[in-house]
């Protein structure tokens, strides 16, 4: 019971943590790593908020993502634009944005163990003799109402179906008269909205820290990897595989293996199979 | 109209002599303390603040007596990053490396932080003959030894605060207190995937066996981790009564959240537990961790009136960083310092040897006690009072405060057990 509880629990937070990252990369082909540092400013941009401009907890929530989607379109505007479709400059590029993002984080001061932000709704209870908290219980309904949303968003809307077009064929997309600039901007802000829900549903477990940026790109790589670059419904896979294996691990071989599982699983994947479980990368099978 | 001149010459040059005279200090050349700190995390921003506290006191009563001559001492500090998940050592290296070559330290204090860096940089420190006192974070037992071991080579390394075998004894006086008072006897163990965690929960697990303790349990935790319900779980099916942690690590503050929401039928009894230490770890889990026990290391670093001089120290700590004392290597690395500057005036040169010699002699009264160093393995002396030797603190949040429950020479309260526990 233990395991089917904090195994769901611990697949959407991975789930949460990768689907701004499989979004971005599935429409416009970008690896954005200035993911994990996008997490963690929200954090703190809705610390912010709330703290220092006292603002009630839900206009801080909406504020935050629409601040971080915007952040987001800038990236792409400002920088990722001129090196589109270079792969190697975009990661480096995106990588460089995310550690300034983080390094400046920690040269304004925001260090330490004190940056919290409240749990939606205090207390908890139990699901047989397993006690759950009510807050990461509600972070496994939000999830999948994101999932859920996602998937209508981009079947039944014109902006949706843009995205779709973009990320089937790109050219075929232009032919029709998308403009694909435009729609990696959109794509760019949604999955910079996305870092910023996770981040608000995540982080009132624990205290935002910088270095969490790091550790969430890492597994939102991992995830993403796994399930297939480029397809989402993959990743949602990929997430709950990798969560249940961690917490298998946990049970069973030790707690300290835990973070070798989503390692070991990228390791598996490229060699197995380079496109991942739901991989549209033939070329990466072709290779091997 | 000429004897007016001359008077108004020997004022001026009066002045200027007052004037020199006053500023000799500031005309020498300072002693630089070279400070390898990982800035970003409590330990080494605990200490940064401590070092630079007592550097400015000393430097605002003249500076330091080398050889009659006055010289104000100098920080320079460069963060280590060692605190980091996946502990970059080869940078915590290069920054005292650095110092050395670079910013031309004369001493190096504080850091590396974290265990394994530390005893990395002896061999370094030996090579640049290089005096380094060591005030916070290296709890690992082996890095004194390695002193005792090979003195000649080691003889340049101190450590001015407590370590892990005198905190394991610590603790294990207060779980006695706790089998005796409330029959505890079940303990359950949760440490941080990182050297001094890893030593520190293998030994106080032997020594807990061996005093009659049922140790139901290990977990290893790899720094970084943000979910610990599976540990949590099996130490609530286990029966655990006390879960000792050893963590330093901010994400031990989602481990105690965890515990409270959960309601975790046993005592949170941390060794070293970052996130219980600071101040405003209250306001941070929203009151989730009272009953959080931790051992801060040495007096000092939560408030007590263990000597004359830690409220002082504790006041003009709160005064100068607009925050109380956080971490535990506040205190230690406050007296650093003061430690050295005795050392220093007794040999009178900064010459490394005659230094070492002089440290070794140390003796005076403290923010924690009495504080001498063994002269074979240059480890503060520990002690129950403060005036037998460097006293420790363990505190447990009750009700919003730190209150001192151990040793209980300056105790300022006693262990309570959450109210979901109580048998």
């Amino acid at each position: 019971m233990d395991i089917l509880i904090y195994g769901t629990i611990n697949s959407v937070v991975l789930a949460l943590y990768a689907l701004g990252f499989a979004l971005v990369y599935g429409i416009s082909r970008l690896p954005n790593f200035a993911h994990g540092a996008l997490y963690v400013l929200s954090g703190f941009i809705t610390w912010s908020l709330l703290n220092i401009l006292g603002l009630p907890y839900l206009p801080a929530i909406i504020l935050t993502m629409i601040i971080t989607a915007v952040i987001g379109a800038l990236i792409y505007q400002f920088v990722l634009i001129r090196i589109r479709g270079m792969e190697i400059s975009e990661i480096i590029a995106s990588y460089a944005i995310g550690l300034a993002i983080i390094e400046s984080l920690r040269y304004f001061g925001f260090r330490g163990m004190t940056y919290t932000l409240p749990a939606f709704v205090e207390g908890s209870i139990d699901i047989g003799d397993i006690p759950v908290d009510y807050h990461r219980l509600i972070i496994v309904g939000i999830g999948l109402v994101v999932v859920l949303l996602l998937w209508l968003f981009t079947h039944y809307t014109k902006i949706g179906l843009a995205l779709r077009g973009m990320a089937q064929d790109e050219r075929a997309a232009l032919m029709l008269g998308i403009d694909s600039d435009m729609m990696a901007i959109v794509a760019m802000a949604f999955g910079s909205m996305l870092a910023a829900l996770a981040a608000i549903l995540l982080l009132p477990l624990g205290n935002i820290v910088v270095e969490s940026g790091y550790n969430v790109l890492i597994l939102a790589i991992a995830v993403c990897i796994v399930g297939g670059l480029g397809s989402w419904v993959g990743s949602i896979f990929a997430a709950f595989l990798i969560g249940f294996a961690q917490i298998l691990t946990a049970v069973y071989l030790g707690s300290h293996y835990q973070m070798v599982v989503a390692l070991l699983a990228i390791i598996i994947t490229l060699i197995v199979k380079p496109s991942g479980l739901f991989g549209q990368q033939k070329e990466l099978e072709e290779r091997v | 109209m000429k004897t007016r001149n001359y008077a108004v010459l020997a004022i001026f040059l009066a002045v200027v002599l007052v004037i020199l005279s006053g500023s000799s200090a500031l005309a020498k050349k300072p002693i630089i303390i070279g400070c390898p700190l990982s800035t970003a995390y409590l330990y080494g921003w605990g200490a940064e603040r401590g070092i630079k506290l007592a550097v400015e006191e000393i430097n605002a009563t003249g500076g330091v007596d080398v050889g009659g001559e006055k010289r104000l001492f100098k920080v320079e500090v460069i963060d280590t990053r060692d605190l980091e998940p996946g502990v970059p050592v080869s940078d915590a290296l290069m920054a005292v490396k650095k110092l050395i070559l670079s910013k031309k330290a004369d001493f190096i204090m504080g850091g590396p932080v974290r265990s394994e860096a530390a005893l990395a940089a002896m061999p370094l420190l030996s090579k640049h003959k290089k005096i380094s006192i060591v005030t916070t974070g290296v709890l690992t037992p082996k890095y004194h030894a390695m002193v005792k071991k090979n003195y000649d080579k080691f003889k340049y390394c101190f450590r001015i605060h407590g370590e892990a075998v005198q905190l394991v004894g610590e603790i294990m006086a207060n779980f006695t207190e706790l089998k005796q008072k409330h029959g505890l006897n079940k303990v359950f163990i949760i440490a941080q995937d990182v050297s001094h965690a890893r030593g520190g929960a293998g030994f106080i697990g032997k020594v807990a066996a061996q005093k009659g303790w049922e140790v139901i349990g290990t977990e290893i935790y790899p720094t970084g981790t943000t979910d610990f319900s599976m540990g949590l779980l099996k130490a609530k099916r286990a029966g655990a009564e006390i879960i000792n942690i050893w963590m330093d690590m901010p994400e031990s503050a989602i481990l105690l959240k965890q515990w409270y929401n959960m309601k975790i039928p046993a005592l949170p009894f941390g060794s070293t537990l970052a996130a219980a230490e600071q101040p405003g770890f209250w306001k941070a889990t929203h009151g989730k961790g009272e009953y959080t026990l931790c051992n801060v290391v040495n007096a000092g670093n939560a408030p007590s009136n263990a000597t004359p001089w830690t409220m002082k120290f504790y006041n003009a700590y709160t005064k100068r960083w607009g925050v109380e004392p956080e971490g535990l290597g506040s205190s230690s690395s406050y007296m650093a310092p003061y430690v050295l500057k005795e050392a220093i005036e007794r040999a009178g040169s900064i010459d490394p040897d005659k230094v070492i010699i002089e440290l070794e002699k140390t003796d005076i009264m403290g923010v924690y006690g009495r504080l001498r160093f063994n002269p074979k393995s240059h480890q503060v002396i520990p002690g129950k009072t403060p005036e037998e030797g460097a006293v420790g603190t363990i505190l447990q949040w009750q009700d919003g405060k730190r209150v001192v429950v151990y040793p209980k020479s300056i105790a300022t309260g006693s262990i309570k057990l959450p109210p979901w526990m109580k048998k």
